[in-house]
Order: structure tokens, then sequence, then C-alpha cells
């Protein structure tokens, strides 16, 4: 009862305020997200200075001085099915200089070899599991970290009723939003460290990760200004899908013996302590 | 009641900074503000990361700082500053573990040679295979022992070229396969006389080793496959030790019982290093989540957590002496204070207080007579009805309207509600009456 009357009251409220009130921001799960130390907004100056020294000194840093072009091998579990195989040539159109070859049995711990070899700066592995693509591991070379995401629905072009011939071949532009604590902004960097530094804008092609509560979403879009060029159209070119986070480790893979920089596995009661609580 | 204690923590880290926190057992003095950078930040360069750290001299007064491009510096606690540091040529390869003897300066490279520096000259010791470890005996600084992959643990003695003992593997499993070997870390059972050591593998086993009985493993505790113990130090009780492993976990593993004993949780990344406070019975562990986490060694309890901005390598701590922070919090002393006044306050309390049954009583009856004249006031309500009253309940509101629009507007709305609830009205007695009828 009480609330009802209340109810009626504040919407009269708001009828007299009229409309020169600011819209107030409604409270989400993220608007209410719990404080994290850290993330970069929150520290103050002298911690700031020693994480902007930390990401200058990691093993991804000399991506981000352009000192060498990235080259991506994308390769699969054993005996893939269409869809995996599909999903990994799309990826092979929409990153620069990549190659997608079959594993032939070989291990991770090989391929990295090898990889490290023939001068590759990143791997990516997919995971299959009944035919669907459920795993994307991302391993930068020489000297790691590596990545281990979980994927989850995966359209590839066919599905979204889209022509994979659509993707052209110019560079794409790179945009990854919402990482920002630190564990963030590490996998920001090395999603962004798979692709070329220099985008070919011709090619109008933009490649997004966005991070949403933890969930990363890729979404691979032209876009076109319109003719007053104040918005932009987008046509989505496909495939989609999305990532979580599952471990990072320092160095190249090595499940058994690695050392992880942080790992959800066995810990997830003590680490999701609530709803409002986020990673990355 | 419990005393503020303090101790200090050092902590070395993966781009080089080097850290001094100060920790307080009272947990609300902990904060941001303890903790302090001895390295300028601006300063640092790739190959100025920290692979070693240790105590040079029992006071506990100066620390030797060993960096991957082979420098090695000595901080001096007291003074606040660096005093000395030499060059040590190592390429590619990382110094694993430093320690001091009276003049001489131990360093054990990676590749697999301990460097021994006197005043004079210089010699080296090749200890045969790569090394992960090498940790001199704080006890006795002559013996020192290292151990790596496929390097089993070996104990060597200052001044002497072949090793005072050198541990066997256990022998081949139930498949007549060799056990691999990876020492990750090792550490001198204190009060032992250097006898018996601990080590740690990344295959996931922890071993005790008594030089006097035997060279295999007196003591050997498998863990699960894939948890590679990557640091150890001994721990409160003798025989026991403190093992952290690469994924996170922390335990305790008893080596009498040949039993992983007790485990201590939070570490989101893998752990780097140890350290222990004796007196206050703490735990103290770095991780590579950036993290300095603090346990309580009997109740398990994560007491302190801190974040630490880069990768921790190494920890020391401090109990010797203490060093004071360069700028220190300050402090408010007003909780002193308060509690000494304490017994008087309550006292005081005390003394106010009415028994709480008389209380409860006079709240009844008070209860009853608010009830009663709410009743009153609500017939009364009822009884007269105002158009003109009824939608200017708040009185903030009437004065906050000052458009005569808006006022028109609300008495429209009240006389409409009284219209629809006098049709209302109606319409039930209506209702009624038919039904009367029938």
């Amino acid at each position: 009862m009480a609330r009802g009357k209340d109810k009626k009251k504040r919407k009269l409220e708001k009828k007299q305020e009229g409309d020169d009130v600011p819209k107030k921001v409604p409270h989400t799960l993220e608007s209410l997200r719990e404080k994290d130390e850290t993330m970069l907004a929150n520290v103050d100056e002298e911690e700031k200075e020693e994480a902007q020294k930390d990401m200058e000194l990691d093993e991804m840093s000399s991506y981000f001085q352009n000192a060498y072009e990235p080259k991506v091998l994308i390769t699969y579990s054993d005996n893939p099915h269409t869809k995996t195989r599909i999903f990994g040539k799309e990826l092979m159109r929409i990153i620069p200089n990549s190659l997608s070859r079959y594993r032939q049995r070989s291990s991770v711990k090989r391929i990295v070899q090898s990889a490290i070899r023939e001068s590759y700066t990143d791997v990516v592995i997919v995971n299959e599991n009944q035919k669907q693509p459920n795993g994307f591991l991302l391993i930068h070379l020489p000297s790691g970290p590596t990545a281990h995401f979980r994927l989850s629905s995966c359209k590839i072009t066919p599905e979204l009723r889209k022509d994979y011939k659509e993707i052209t071949n110019h560079r794409p532009e790179v945009i990854l939003n919402n990482f920002s604590t630190r564990l963030g902004l590490t996998v920001g960097r090395m999603l962004g460290a798979m692709f070329h530094y220099e985008p070919q804008f011709k090619g109008r092609r933009v490649v997004t990760f966005h991070n949403l509560r933890d969930y990363i979403f890729f979404r691979h879009h032209r876009y076109e200004f319109t003719s007053d060029g104040k918005r932009a159209k987008l046509r989505e070119l496909g495939p989609r899908f999305t990532l979580k986070l599952v471990s990072l480790q320092q160095g190249t893979f090595d499940s058994k013996h690695g050392d992880y920089e942080w790992i959800i596995a066995g810990r997830r009661h003590f680490m999701e302590t609530s709803r409002r609580k986020f990673f990355l | 009641m419990l005393k503020d204690k303090q101790f200090d923590i050092f902590i070395a880290s993966h781009i080089g900074s080097f850290k001094h926190v100060k920790y307080y057992t009272e947990s609300a003095k902990n904060s941001k503000k303890c903790l302090e950078n001895l390295v300028s930040i601006k300063s640092l360069e790739k190959k100025d990361g920290i692979t070693a750290m240790s105590w040079s001299n029992e006071h506990q007064t100066e620390i030797i700082l060993a960096k991957k491009n082979g420098v090695i510096q000595y901080y001096d606690t007291e003074q606040g500053k660096f005093t000395k540091s030499y060059r040590m040529d190592v390429d590619t390869q990382s110094i694993v573990g430093v320690g001091q003897h009276e003049n001489t300066l131990l360093a054990g490279v990676s590749s697999g040679f301990v460097k021994i520096c006197a005043k004079t000259n210089e010699s080296v010791i090749t200890v045969g295979g790569k090394i992960d470890k090498m940790r001199i005996f704080q006890d006795d600084t002559t013996l020192f022992a290292t151990g790596g992959q496929e390097n089993d643990l070996k104990v060597w003695r200052l001044g002497e070229t072949e090793p005072v003992f050198s541990a066997k593997n256990r022998p081949h499993d139930w498949l007549q396969l060799r056990v691999p070997i990876w020492v990750s870390d090792l550490a001198f059972m204190p009060g032992q006389g250097g006898n018996i050591l601990a080590i740690c593998s990344r295959y996931g086993y922890v071993r005790l080793y008594d030089t006097r009985a035997q060279r295999r493993p007196v003591c050997n505790v498998d863990f699960q496959n894939g948890m590679a113990a990557t640091c150890l130090q001994p721990s409160f009780d003798d025989r026991q030790v403190l093992v952290g492993f690469g994924r996170g976990q922390l335990h305790q593993v008893d080596l009498r019982r040949g039993k992983p004993d007790k485990g201590y949780k939070g570490s989101v990344g893998g752990v780097t290093d140890i350290g222990i406070n004796r007196e206050q019975r703490l735990v103290v562990t770095t991780s590579l989540d950036r993290h300095l986490r603090v346990h309580s060694y009997d109740t398990k309890e994560l007491v302190y957590k801190l974040y630490v901005t880069s990768k921790p390598s190494n920890v020391l701590i401090q109990t010797a002496t203490s060093t004071p922070l360069l700028n220190p919090p300050q402090f408010e002393e007003k909780q002193e204070e308060i509690k000494e006044e304490d017994s008087d306050d309550l006292d005081e309390l005390f003394d106010e207080m009415v028994p709480v049954r008389e209380k409860r009583r006079k709240k009844d009856q008070n209860d009853l007579e608010t009830e009663n004249t709410k009743l009153e006031t609500k017939i009364e309500d009822i009884g007269e009805v105002k158009p003109s009253t009824e939608g200017s309940t708040d009185v903030g509101i009437e004065d906050s309207i000052e458009d005569k629009e808006a006022k028109i507007m609300q008495l429209l709305k009240s006389t409409e509600r009284q219209k629809r609830r006098m049709e209302k009205r109606k319409r039930e007695k209506k209702a009624k009456s038919v039904f009367y009828n029938a």
C-alpha cells in the first residue's frame, strides 16, 4: 500500500520537475561494480607509474613499440569438424598475416617450439567438443604469457546468413573495450597483439573485443559514415563469439609445471564472492 | 590484551622494484600507506628484474639483491640506501641464489655454477647440470646447497671442490621407470646443524634428506599430478615445511608423518615466495597475482592482503631489528585515550540503565495509547473528506509549487479521484441492493 502511494507521489514530483532535470543513471551490476584495487582508475600516482612501467617491461611491450609485425598460427584440436574448420578459416581472414594448419596430432609444446622456430608471434588453438568450438588458447611467443579462454555461442558466417567473401584482405581496426583491471589490461594487450598495429582504414573493417561482466564479446563489422559524418552505419560481417577467461599463465603453455598468474579453477567459491565482482 | 606489534617485510619484484612494507598486528593500522618504494621506478629497465634476495648477516640489517643483468647490490636497512654493488657477467642466465659468508659473496647462476667472490680471489664451482636454486645455511654460512632440473640436491662446503653430500634419486617406480628430478626450491631445516634438508619439486613431491643417514630421501611426500611446487620454507615446528605451488595453493607438509598437513587459501596466482614470522605465528606469501598475503598460521585465516602493483619474486621478513618507514603514516592516538576511560564509562552506563522489564511495560502502554490515537485519527479521516486537501498531503510539495497551473492540475486530479471513488461506492451499493433483492 505504502509503496504504491510513494510511487504515485514520485511520479507527480517527476512531472512537476519537468524535463530539464538530468536523467539518473540506472543501477546495474556494472555501475554498482565492487571497487577493485588493481584498477588503474583507483590507484594513486606512484602506483600508476609502476603499473605503466610494469606494462612497458612485459612480454607484449615490443609489439606496442611497433617492433615487429605479428604472425599468427591458427590450429585446432585433432580431427576438427566442419564448424570448427570454417571458424578457423574465418579467423584466418580476420587476423592479418595468419595461417591455419591442422594439428596432425602434435602436442601444444611442440607446436610452440616449431612456431618459435618459424618466427611466429602468436599461436591460437581452437578446441572442439561435440562439433562445437568450445576452447580458445592464445599463446604469445616467444616467452608467453598463455591465456586460456572458454569459447561459447560461436556463430560462423553461414549461421548468420553472411558470406565469408565479404571479409576483405584489409587489415582491420581493433577496438578493445572495458578492460580495466590489471588482469584485464594484460588480457586486452594479448588480444590486441594478434593484429597488425597499423590498420588499413580503406577496408573500413573493425574488430571489437567488448568486455562485459568478464565475458569478452567478439564482433566484426564493416562501417560506413553517414553523409553528415556524425554517425556510422554498421554491417556485421561475422563470425561472432564470446570468450571467458579460464586461466592466464606465465610463460608458454605448460599446464603441469607452469606458474599461473591467474587461475579460477578450484577457488571459485572464495573468488566469486559477489555478483558485482568482476575480474577483467 | 594483545599489544600492537610490528615487523618489516621486504618485497622484490620481477620488474626490479624493491619495496618495504611495515606490518602491524593490529589490523586497523595496515594500509597502503605502510608501503614504500626503495628504488625509483622511472629508472627501471628490462634487465633490472630481481631474481634472488637474501640477508647478508644474522642481524638482518643488510640485504643482498641479485638482478637479471648480473648486478648484485647491497641494501643497508639501517641507513636506508644501497651501499655496494658488484657486476657479474652472466649473459642470458640468471642468478638463482645469493649468500654471504663473512667477506665472501656466493652467487649461484642458473647455467650450473656457483661463483665465490672473496676480497682478493674469485673462484667458480661447477655444480653439474642446471640449477634452479641455491641457498646458504644461515646458522653455518660455510655450507650451501644447490639443485635444479635433472640435477639433484648437493650440499657444498666453502673451500672444497667436491660436494659434502649429493643426493641419490628414489628407486624406480613400479613400472621400472626412473623418477624424474626437478628441484625447484630447497631449505636447510633450522637447528639441525645443516644435516637435514628439505626440497620441493615441480614434479609435485616434497622430500626430506638426512645427510647423516643415507643419500636417498628419508621421507617423500607426493602430491597429485599438476601440483608444481615452486617454493619452500621451514615451518614453525621441526620437520614441517610450508610449500607453495604454481597454481596458487599453499600447504604445510608434515615430513614426520609424511602427509600434507593443512592448506592456506586465498591466492589466485602461483606462489613465488614464503616468509614466516615465528613470534607472531604468521605466514607471509607473495604470489604472481601481484598480492602480498598474510595468513595466521594456526587458524589458517587470511589476515591481510596488499596489492603490490608488480609481480613479486621474493620476500624477506625482518624480525631481529626493525626499520622505520621513510614517511611514517600518522595514526590518531585518540583510541588509546578512550580505552583508558573505558571502565568509568561502563559504570556510568550501567547506572543510567533502567531494568529491562519495567521499560518494556512502559513501552507496551505507550504502544497501546498510540494505537488508540491512530484509530481515532483514522476515523476522523474517513469522516471528513475535503477535495481541496486530498492532493496536498506533503507540505514540501506545496511549497515547491509556485505555478498556478500545477496547482490547478493537482486539484483537477484530486477531484477526479474523488469522483471515481464516489462512483465505486455507488456501484457497490447497487450490487448490494441487487443481492438483497434477490
